[in-house]
Formats: structure tokens, C-alpha cells, sequence
């Protein structure tokens, strides 16, 4: 496949405004101008193209839901805030070409008649956040951003809003409150933001990914789009592949390529005489596949069916000598210090959960515990608040199916067996 | 009602829009929950209000979910008991219980800690985690709440009362994941005057009462009873604690029409003066120290030798009875009575009862938490707190708020315009203002821009309120206020802060207006030879302290009855010290006209009997007959009944009384150029009984002379330099403080300093620079 999102994106070098013009950027908006909102949509539903944040919400359906007659102003949010572990896709579309994702907010906001549009920026990438800034300068000018934008009538205004820094800001209903300037912690779900979001206004959110894919959408049709994937699946998609591989790295390739493509082709496979463990399919919230797994394509219904969750595509990579009790621990870690902090079960059983499987990891674990860990894994889920927890739970949950023996042995022997593997290979 | 939820089996009816929490406590159904409150709604953050809920299909597994934040629908079928969701609400229990410092046998919420009660109902035994628990480190957060940050559920209630509903911003949650702090930025007093509401509203020992930990009880050692607060006309529903003989906390009491869940910091605070070290409690005859009956017979021997020759103040902060009994004392003797000690107050509180008898009645509290715009003249949240409370609810509903102020007052901060007034134009303006609203629109002259902003806004008002602070207007502003209110239509409410407890009843009881001038002139002429004086401190007041003294050497005797040592208690030939409000039972009369009764909680050792009892000790002494209160307020008010202590209190019988106009006091004084107006600018704790709490005081603001900006420029005066003010009575040197909130040619001055000066609210005073 030819790349698409990524054709123009140089990190080194990313396209000023004139060169972006000149490689046939903005022409989708003209396109779009073209076009009734409502046929826009349409495309972009006829695509298929689904949420690129994690949850693989269908984009089109989103923005129809959002209703033609709902209460200006309206927003749309731009999502990239990216802090999902092992996850660095929305980072290379920022620091690679910030024109590109401006041109898709654009068209989208024009889908959804939006009049305004926050790119919310995870803080670590605020130098990224300042050029996208300097980009939005630069559009505004050329006038591609304003009132009446190219004479279609059409008024936009974009800013940028750089991080506090936390994970739990890219939740969306989080987001919004940190937009507002209060603590991030997540909304209710009802009222939908949709409904009643940003400032109280219908508000849209969605992933940078998501949306870059619009404007290629537009110009070269719903068809197109869905015979970028390969089984089954529509589209083309940033892989990301980290952990242990050789060349871990992003990949734009069709959805529904495997993940043993991704992992032994694209990442040129794991280190001389390492096997594969298992590893996680969609960032540091989903459960860990097995290497019986690697056919499954790498798409939303297919990782689910293979219980897991497609999240954000990005696959990280255990060997055979990477103990999964110590890799497990170290994400409950990440999510017990990440956690908002509203909710009992997440924030106060996340560190118990930590502190159950430092135990275990010392030698000093119990014969009850693994069945302690997942009876309170089977409440910190579903009763949190948002969907946070039961992200957070996600990878334990599967280690502890997956890797039992692993576990078993921490507690029966007192020790670490990878200890033991790890120094005999040293 | 809509239709009917099962819970266990209890059909309950709902109302649309409630959620099933909320509909089960209402039919005292218990279903476990911390984060939720009546006030706060439901967030979800806590996950102990797990409930089941059947499926409307049999074949479905019923689901878990949040009974506070669950829709009530007709026939939904819940179970707080099955199994899955008591399985939810142990892992919460022990979740919050992980890091609990476990301290109850020293914590002073133990044993109505909200906590301890749903982990003995709700948790496992025992604990499973083995791990380290995590330690806070507590704030100092001043005199009147205590800090104890490691027994936290992190349930949010604090800083949603403290910020979302009190609008407070020095308290908050800081930091994430299970480190979330709530307390201040940095260490230091709380700054919200209803910050004591904190010990009420966090479900453990977190923020407790600073006050009653100095002496500390068990609560169910505590004596209560159903009491009102005795420190402003609102009326406030409380809940006095006491053990052996002393006086230890207070506690909101609900009321569904005022206070509801909360009470303010004067209220909760202010008690301290029942047991502060200087209160009288030994009765005094020249001097000495005396038993109550030899008191009695000196009293006794004076009234007889003084016969009509007598007069006698009774109180704004007096209860009912006590004015009732010595007025018809009075009235016995053909002496003359009044209930205030100030002709200008007294004029400016009947008049304001007056008005509010002949409107359709005052907005209660939760009546105000309604309106869609309120017109505010003075401060509210120094002379009546919670109803500043209440506009705060409105202002969180969006009414716009309009603020006429002489000095600051924190309400500014929420209004859309708030225009500083002196004084003497507050009556010019409100005339303005009439003028503006009853002008045909071809008339309206465009000049005046403000002025028609808030004509027209409240114009446009679904549900306006017009709102007065006696204290600081004078009866032609009060009058103006009430032709405003009649201007505006029927859907305008109007309501005055009143200036005492009782002032309300002062005013009804004192009837004939001019009766303090008429008192204070016959002392002065030697016509009354002995005045009786009943939880009053005429001899203090900031404008005619200097004249009561002088006038109070002429007279024979003075007798006084308080529960506070006051100049004229200092002052006294005889002293009856008195039961102060929660150790005797009586009846306030609120802004409303509500009268409310309360009981007494306990009894001190020393022997204190109430005013009305000692009133009715001398009138047997005297060999008069006399009814008992209520007998005498039944026949006083035909259709009184006595409101029972811990009833809803009932409205007060319309009474027909004098309006009184004195134009004479404000406008006449010549303007000089060296003359400011004096302004009384207070806070929130400055009220007779609260001044006597210790740890209340300790947050009173310091004395500046205040002045605005524009006039410090005016008079070529900097901010901090040291100004001489010179008052008919004394002088003072003050530092100056800039404050574009204080109106021009004004000076906002504390209580203290215009006692000092011997200056009211809006007279004239001297102010030069100190070079
Ligand atoms: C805890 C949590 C963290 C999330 N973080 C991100 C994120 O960093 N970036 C993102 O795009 N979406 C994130 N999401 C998903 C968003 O809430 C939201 O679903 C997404 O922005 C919608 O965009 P999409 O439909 O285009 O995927 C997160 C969700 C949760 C529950
Ligand atoms: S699940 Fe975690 S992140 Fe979500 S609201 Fe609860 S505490 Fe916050
Ligand atoms: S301090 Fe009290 S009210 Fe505030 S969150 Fe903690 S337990 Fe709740
Ligand atoms: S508002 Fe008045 S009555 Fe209510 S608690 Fe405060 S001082 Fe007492
Ligand atoms: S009361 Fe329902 S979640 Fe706290």
C-alpha cells in the first residue's frame, strides 16, 4: 500500500505552508465546500472509518448523531493528547506535518458546522503543539482559517490547548474539563458532551488519527478508503511496534494487516534465539494475545472476538525472557499513578492491586492472592466511574489467564523465575 | 408523582427526575452512600450506592449500578440486599479503608462518623491489604475547623460545598490518584464565611470543630435541644450541645424553608460568648456581688421609690417573652418602653416590619435561592449570612445580582453591577431608580446609564428581589426600597436583614415609634429616675453611647439585665446576670415574621434565670399582678400562639404599625469640606453576642479607615498613610487602605472605631492626613 497519512510527514523537515499547497495540500477543502455538511458525513460513514483513539467508535455515526439542529456554538475537539504506553502514532502526524492535520480539521469542522476547534495537545509534546500553533498562524493568514473561509461561508477559528500532562486528559469528557480550566476528572455520561459539552455547547471529540483520514477520504471516495484494508478491514492505519523487536517503529499499513506481519516483517522480529512471549495489541489498556494469536488481523472485530481490544493499534512486543508478572506489575503501576483520582475502586484498588503483585513479584506472594487479584480486578472494572479502570484491569486480567504457571511459580518457589533465565543468559 | 420504584419489595413513589437514591432516603429506605448530599447531588464518585436492578427481560442478568445516579423509572424493581451489590459495596469499604489511619478511639467524629457507620454496616471485618498506608500532612486552616487529612474517603463533598455551592476558592482538591488533598493552597484561615459547614458536611474526621475540640466530649454525651440562632434575624435552625454545665458546639439543624443543611459561621461559632471568662454570672448591687433575692429586693425598693418615674429598654436580641414581660411591667407602672435604644434604628425597623406586613410576605430562603434578580443594598453577608448564602444559590441558577454598597461586601463579587453609594445619596439614587422604572420609554432620559442597566434588568426579571440591611439604611431608603418592590409589580418580593434575633418582634412590641427619643429626653430632663435595661448596650452605641452615658448619670438607679458584660452592664447599680439563649427556652421573631421557639439545652450551675423570669420574680416582689408570657403576648397579638421548639414556627399576626419617616436625621448635616461620611463596614463575625468569641475574633479584619481610590487621590492621601478622624465624641489614628468598593467621600470605619468616634453609619466625621 502506498502511504497516505504519512506521504508528506518529515519529522526533520515537516512542509511549511507553501510546499504543503504545492504537494496538493488544502485541496480537499474546495472539495468540501462543494458539499452539503450532511453529504460529507455521508462519505465519511459510507467509509466505514472508525475511531483511531481506542474505543473505534464509527467516526460518520458520531457526527450524525451530533444532530444538524443542535444549539451553535458547536466544537470540535481534536484529540492528541496521546499518553497511551507504547502508543506514539499521533506524535509522528504532529511533529511530521502540522498543515495536514489542520486541512482535516478544517473539512471536519465544516462537516459537523462547527465554529470553533481545540487541538488538545499531551504536554510533552508542546514543542510540536507550539509549531502546529505557528501552523495555525500561518493557515489564518493564507486564509484558510477564519471568517468565510473561501468564500463558502464557513467561519473556523483553531487553537491549540498544551496538556497539564496527565493520562487521564484524553478522555474526552476529562479533556473537556481540563479545557474549562478545572480538575480533569471525567463527566458523567449523561448528559452526552454531543449533548452538552465544552462550555455546555455540542461538542465533538476525536482522535488527530481519526480525522487526518478525512480529507483523503473526500477526495478520493468511500471506496477507496475501504479498499485500503486488507481483511476485512477499511482504511489505512498507523501501526506502532515497541518492546522487544529489533526495529521497533511505525508502519503506515492497510487495517487488518497481522500482527506477525507487523512484528516479523515491519519490526524485523525479536532478538537472535528470544521467542515470543505474547504481546499487547492496542496500547498499555488491552489484553495480552498469545503468539497463537499472530494471524488474527489487526482490526477492531477481529482482536475483540480474539479478546482483546484493537485500542489505538499499537502492538508491544514480551520475549520469552521478560517475566510478565514484573511487565504486568509495571502497567498497574502506570495506571495506579495515573488514575484521576474521583472514583474508589480505581483510584484506591489500583494501588492495592500494585501492592498484591510487588508481594508476589518479591517472593513473598500467598496462595490466595492471584484469586484475590481477580476478584477485586472483577469490581474494579465495571464499577468505576469511567472507562479508565477497566483499561487498567484489562492486561491483568489476561496475564493472569495467560501466564498462570508464571505466576504460580513467583509464589510456590519464592522467587522471580525469569531471575533465574535471565542470569543464566548473562 | 409519576409512578412507583420496588425497592425490596416497598413501593415508593417518585417524582420525575429523581434519582433512586434520592426517592429511597426520602421514604427512609437506607441504601448506603458518601459522595451523595441533598444539597451537593449526585456525582458517582464514591461507588457505595450500588444497587441491583432487574431486567425488564427475565432472561437478562440483573445489573449493578448506582442508585444516585440512576434515573427512577416506573416499576423498576431494585435490591439494595442482593448479593452482587452488597458484594460492591464491602469492596468500597475496604477500598476506602486501606489507608484510614484507623484512629476512632482519638478522632473526633467517632460516634456520628458517617464512615464508621456504613464500614460497620456495609464492610468486611477484617482487613486484607498488608501493604504501607499512605500519610498525609494536615494544614493549619485557622481558629474554627481542625485538619486531619489521613482519615479522607475522598468523596468530594467539601470542596463541593466549599467551592461549587459557597463559591469559596481557598479550598480545594489538589494533586491525583489516591494522593488527592483537599485543603488550602497554602496554610491559613479559611476564608469563607460558611467554612464551618465543612465539619457538618465531610462524612468523617477529616475537617472537624477546632472550638469543641478545645473541650471536647463524646457526642452522645452532649444534651441538646431544638434552638434558633440568637446572632441575626434570619433564624437559623440549630442544635446546641452541652455537657456539665458548658456550652461545647452548635449544629445545623434543618429547616426546610431556611437554613436547611447549613448555618454560617457567626452562628456556629458565636456561642463562645456563653462561655467567655468576662460573662457576668453573680448579680451585682452597687458594685458587690449579691445573691438573686437580695438583687431582687434592691430592684424592688428602687422601682417602688422611682413609681412612673421608669422607664425600660428591652432588646432587638431579647427573646419575645423577656420584651413582652417588661413591657407590661412598663405599662403597669405608666413607664415607658422601647425595645431599642437608637430612634434612628428603631425608626428604620418598624418601618422596614411595617412594609413587609403590608407586602404579600417575604421571600423565605429557599424562596430567595429562586429569584432571577435581586436588587442589594448594604451587606448582606455581615448582617445576614445565609441569605447571602441563598443569593449565592440564585446567582449559581443565573439570576444577575445588583449590589448597592457603601464599603465592601463580598457579594460585589457575584453581582453583574455593583455601584458604591454614599450614604446620604442612597435615597437620591433609589428615587432615580423609581423614577426609571415608572417613566413612560419616551421619557427616559439616556444620561444615566447604570441606573437604567438595572432598571431595566430588573424590569426584565421573571421573579425580582429587593433587598434591604436596616442597619444601614435609613426609613426613607426602606420606604424607597418598598415603592421600587411596588413599582416592579407583584412577582417582586421584597425583604429586609433586620438588625437583630428579635428585631422583628422588638418592632412589634415597641408600636409607637419615637418611644427611644422619648425615653432618652426624659432621662435627660430628669423625669425618669430608674431604667430597667434588658440585653441591650444603649451606653455602647456607636452614635448615642456618649449621650446614654451622660444621660445615665441623672438617673437613680439602673438596673440591667444581660448575659454579657457590656459597658452598660459595667455601668449597672443593679445586675441581674441572665440565661443566655440555649440555657433558657423563649421565642425569636426571624426577618420573616416567623416566630420560632426554642428550648433550652441545659442549665448552668450558677443560677440564671431568664429575662422573662427575673421580670416576673420583681413584679411578684412588687406585689403586682402580672399574666405569664404567653398571656401577655396572646393578648398583646390576638391569635399568638406559642411556636412549639423544633416546629416550622408560624407566622407572627399582622399588627398595625406607624410607618415613621425621619428625614430629619441624614440630609440636613452642611457639607464641609473636611466632613467624609462615616460608613459602618463589618464582616460576618461583628454581631454584640459573637464579638464575645474568642476564636471568631481571631479572623476579625484589622481597623483601617477605608477609603476609595479616587477620593484618596482627591484628598491627596496614599495608601498606608496615617489619617486623623475626629468624631463629635473622641478622635483616632487609622492607617488608610485604598478600596474602590467604598463609595466617594465615604469612609468605611469597624464598629470599634465608630464607637470611639461616637459616630453612626452615615454621619459626618473629620479625616486629615497625620503629617
Ligand atoms: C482513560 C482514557 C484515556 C484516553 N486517552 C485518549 C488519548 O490520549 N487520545 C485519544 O485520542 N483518545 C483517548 N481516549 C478516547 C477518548 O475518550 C475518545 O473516545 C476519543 O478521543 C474519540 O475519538 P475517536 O472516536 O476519533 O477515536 C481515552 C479514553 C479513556 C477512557
Ligand atoms: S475510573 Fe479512575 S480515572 Fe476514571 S473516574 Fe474513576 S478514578 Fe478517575
Ligand atoms: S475531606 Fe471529608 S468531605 Fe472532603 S473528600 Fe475527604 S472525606 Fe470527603
Ligand atoms: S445567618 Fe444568622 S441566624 Fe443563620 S446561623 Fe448565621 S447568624 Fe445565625
Ligand atoms: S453516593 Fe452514589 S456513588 Fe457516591
Amino acid at each position: 500500500m502506498e502511504a497516505v497519512l504519512t506521504r508528506h510527514l518529515d519529522p526533520t523537515a515537516p512542509l511549511g505552508l507553501p510546499a504543503y499547497q504545492a504537494n496538493g495540500g488544502y485541496r480537499s477543502l474546495t472539495a468540501a465546500f462543494d458539499l452539503k455538511p450532511e453529504a460529507l458525513i455521508k462519505i465519511v460513514e459510507d467509509a466505514n472509518l472508525r475511531g483511531r483513539g481506542g474505543a473505534g467508535f464509527p467516526c460518520g455515526l458520531k457526527w450524525r448523531l451530533r444532530g444538524t439542529d443542535a444549539p451553535r456554538p458547536r466544537y470540535l475537539i481534536c484529540n492528541l493528547d496521546e499518553s497511551e504506553p507504547g502508543t506514539f502514532k499521533d506524535r509522528h502526524l504532529l511533529y511530521g506535518g502540522p498543515h495536514q492535520i489542520i486541512e482535516a480539521i478544517i473539512v471536519s469542522a465544516y462537516a459537523l458546522q462547527a465554529e470553533r476547534s481545540i487541538i488538545f495537545v499531551r504536554g510533552e509534546y508542546a514543542k510540536g503543539g507550539n509549531s502546529l500553533s505557528r501552523a495555525i498562524k500561518e493557515a489564518e493568514t493564507a486564509g484558510l482559517i477564519g471568517s468565510n473561509i473561501g468564500g463558502s461561508g464557513f467561519d473556523l477559528q483553531i487553537e491549540v490547548h498544551i496538556s497539564g500532562g496527565r493520562y487521564i486528559c484524553g478522555e474526552e469528557t476529562a479533556q473537556i474539563n481540563a479545557i474549562e480550566g478545572r480538575r480533569p476528572n471525567p463527566r458523567p455520561k449523561i448528559p452526552r458532551p454531543s449533548v452538552k459539552g465544552l462550555w455546555g455547547q455540542p461538542t465533538t471529540s476525536n482522535n488527530v488519527e481519526t480525522l487526518v483520514n478525512v480529507p483523503h477520504i473526500l477526495l478520493n471516495g468511500a471506496d477507496w478508503f475501504r479498499n485500503l484494508g486488507v481483511n476485512g478491514g477499511c482504511g489505512s492505519k498507523l501501526f506502532c511496534v515497541s518492546g522487544k523487536v529489533q526495529h521497533p517503529g511505525l508502519f503506515e499499513l492497510p487495517i487488518g494487516t497481522t500482527a506477525r506481519e507487523l512484528i516479523f516483517e515491519h519490526a524485523g522480529g525479536l532478538a537472535k534465539g528470544r521467542d515470543l512471549l505474547g504481546f499487547i495489541p492496542g496500547g498499555a489498556s488491552t489484553a495480552f494475545l498469545l503468539p497463537k494469536h499472530l494471524d488474527v488481523p489487526m482490526d477492531f472485530d477481529p482482536i475483540a472476538k480474539a479478546g482483546s481490544r484493537f485500542g489505538t493499534g499499537c502492538i508491544i512486543v514480551f520475549d520469552d525472557v521478560t517475566c510478565p508478572l514484573q511487565a504486568t506489575l509495571n502497567l498497574i503501576r502506570f495506571f495506579a499513578r495515573e488514575s484521576c483520582g474521583f472514583c474508589t475502586p480505581c483510584r484506591d484498588g489500583l494501588p492495592y492491586l500494585a501492592q498484591i503483585l510487588t508481594t508476589i513479584a518479591a517472593g513473598q506472594g500467598q496462595a490466595n492472592d492471584l484469586s484475590l487479584l481477580e476478584e477485586l480486578c472483577a469490581m474494579i472494572g465495571p464499577q468505576s466511574f469511567c472507562a479508565f479502570a477497566p483499561g487498567a484491569v484489562m492486561p491483568l486480567v489476561s496475564s493472569l489467564q495467560c501466564f498462570r504457571e508464571h505466576y504460580e511459580r513467583h509464589i510456590t518457589t519464592g522467587h522471580c523465575p525469569f531471575d533465574t533465565v535471565n542470569k543464566k543468559g548473562a | 408523582m409519576l409512578g412507583i420504584i420496588r425497592i425490596d419489595g416497598h413501593e415508593i413513589p417518585f417524582e420525575p427526575g429523581d434519582n433512586l437514591l434520592k426517592v429511597a432516603l426520602a421514604a427512609d429506605v437506607d441504601i448506603p452512600y458518601f459522595c451523595y448530599h441533598a444539597a451537593l447531588g449526585s456525582v458517582g464518585a464514591c461507588r457505595l450506592c450500588a444497587v441491583e436492578i432487574m431486567s425488564d427481560d427475565p432472561d437478562k442478568v440483573p445489573r449493578v449500578a448506582m442508585a444516585c445516579l440512576e434515573p427512577a423509572s416506573d416499576g423498576l424493581e431494585v435490591s439494595v440486599s442482593a448479593p452482587a451489590a452488597q458484594q460492591v459495596r464491602q469492596r468500597v469499604i475496604e477500598f476506602l479503608m486501606i489507608n484510614h489511619p484507623h484512629d476512632c478511639p482519638i478522632c473526633d467524629e467517632g460516634g456520628e462518623c458517617h464512615l464508621q457507620e456504613m464500614t460497620v454496616a456495609c464492610g468486611p471485618a477484617y482487613r486484607r491489604y498488608q501493604g504501607h498506608k499512605r500519610t498525609f500532612t494536615n494544614q493549619n486552616l485557622g481558629p474554627l475547623v481542625h485538619h486531619e487529612m489521613n482519615r479522607c474517603i475522598t468523596c468530594y463533598r467539601c470542596t463541593r460545598f466549599y467551592q461549587d455551592y459557597a463559591l469559596g476558592d481557598d479550598l480545594g482538591a489538589m494533586r491525583l490518584r489516591n494522593e488527592v488533598y483537599f485543603g488550602r493552597f497554602q496554610d491559613g484561615p479559611l476564608e469563607s464565611p460558611f467554612a464551618g459547614n465543612l465539619v457538618e458536611i465531610c462524612p468523617t474526621g477529616v475537617f472537624t470543630d477546632a472550638i469543641f475540640r478545645q473541650h471536647f466530649t463524646r457526642v452522645w454525651d452532649l444534651k441538646t435541644a431544638s434552638s434558633i440562632c440568637p446572632h441575626c434575624s434570619v433564624g437559623c435552625n440549630i442544635l446546641p450541645g452541652a455537657r456539665d454545665g458548658t456550652l461545647r458546639r452548635v449544629r445545623h439543624r434543618p429547616h426546610p424553608e431556611i437554613n436547611r443543611w447549613f448555618i454560617c459561621d457567626r452562628g456556629r461559632y458565636g456561642h463562645q460568648y456563653s462561655e467567655h471568662t468576662a460573662r457576668p454570672l453573680t448579680p451585682r448591687v452597687a458594685g458587690a456581688t449579691i445573691t438573686y433575692r437580695k438583687a431582687l429586693i434592691a430592684a424592688t425598693e428602687q422601682i417602688k421609690a422611682a413609681g412612673d418615674r421608669i422607664g425600660g429598654l428591652g432588646s432587638i436580641r431579647e427573646d419575645l417573652e423577656g420584651n413582652a414581660l417588661l413591657r407590661a411591667l412598663l405599662n403597669n407602672l405608666n413607664g415607658i418602653f422601647s425595645a431599642f435604644n437608637d430612634p434612628e434604628l428603631e425608626a428604620a425597623t418598624i418601618t422596614a416590619v411595617n412594609r413587609i406586613q403590608n407586602s404579600d410576605g417575604t421571600p423565605s430562603l429557599t424562596e430567595m435561592e429562586q429569584v432571577d434578580a435581586a436588587l442589594i443594598l448594604g451587606d448582606l453577608t455581615a448582617h445576614a449570612p445565609m441569605i447571602d448564602l441563598a443569593l449565592r444559590q440564585a446567582y449559581r441558577r443565573g439570576a444577575q445580582l445588583t449590589v448597592l454598597h457603601n464599603g465592601p461586601t463580598p457579594l460585589t463579587q457575584f453581582a453583574v453591577t455593583t455601584l458604591p453609594v454614599p450614604p446620604h445619596e442612597m435615597g437620591a439614587y433609589l428615587s432615580r431608580l423609581h423614577e426609571r422604572i415608572t417613566a413612560s420609554p419616551a421619557s427616559k432620559d439616556v444620561q444615566d446609564e447604570s441606573t437604567a442597566e438595572i432598571a431595566e434588568r430588573l424590569a426584565a426579571a421573571r421573579r425580582p428581589l429587593l433587598i434591604g440591611v436596616v442597619e444601614t439604611l435609613a426609613a426613607s431608603e426602606i420606604i424607597a426600597l418598598a415603592q421600587l418592590a411596588t413599582a416592579l409589580g407583584t412577582d417582586a418580593r421584597l425583604a429586609y436583614a433586620l438588625p437583630g434575633a428579635n428585631a422583628y418582634g422588638a418592632a412589634l412590641l415597641t408600636l409607637a415609634s419615637r418611644k427611644t427619643t422619648t425615653i432618652l429626653e426624659a432621662i435627660e430632663t430628669g423625669q425618669i429616675q430608674t431604667l430597667i435595661v434588658a440585653g441591650t448596650d444603649p451606653l455602647g452605641d456607636t452614635r448615642l453611647g456618649s449621650r446614654w452615658r451622660a444621660a445615665c448619670q441623672r438617673l437613680n438607679t439602673l438596673i440591667v439585665l444581660d448575659c454579657i458584660a457590656t459597658t452598660t452592664t459595667a455601668a449597672a447599680d443593679i445586675l441581674f446576670p441572665v440565661a443566655a439563649w440555649a440555657e433558657r427556652g423563649g421565642t425569636f421573631v426571624n426577618y420573616e415574621g416567623r416566630a420560632q421557639g426554642f428550648a433550652p439545652a441545659f442549665k448552668r450551675l450558677e443560677l440564671l434565670p431568664s429575662t422573662a423570669e427575673v421580670i416576673a420574680d420583681l413584679v411578684q416582689c412588687l406585689d403586682l399582678y402580672l399574666p405569664d408570657a404567653p398571656a401577655v403576648l396572646s393578648e398583646a397579638f390576638p391569635g399568638y400562639q406559642a411556636p412549639v421548639p423544633g416546629s416550622a414556627g408560624s407566622l407572627m399576626p399582622v399588627h398595625p404599625l406607624p410607618t415613621h419617616i425621619d428625614t430629619a436625621t441624614r440630609s440636613d448635616h452642611e457639607h464641609h469640606h473636611k466632613h467624609w461620611q462615616a460608613a459602618l463596614t463589618t464582616w460576618y463575625g461583628d454581631e454584640e453576642l459573637a464579638s464575645f468569641a474568642p476564636a471568631l475574633m481571631k479572623l476579625a479584619p484589622t481597623a483601617t479607615a477605608l477609603i476609595s481610590p479616587a477620593a484618596a487621590l482627591n484628598a491627596n492621601i496614599e495608601e498606608g498613610a496615617q489619617v486623623k478622624l475626629r468624631g463629635p465624641v473622641g478622635t483616632m489614628t487609622l492607617p488608610v487602605q485604598l478600596d474602590n468598593r467604598v463609595a466617594d467621600g465615604t469612609v468605611a470605619l469597624t464598629r470599634m472605631a465608630l464607637v470611639q468616634l461616637g459616630v453612626g453609619h452615615g454621619d459626618l466625621l473629620e479625616l486629615e492626613p497625620v503629617s
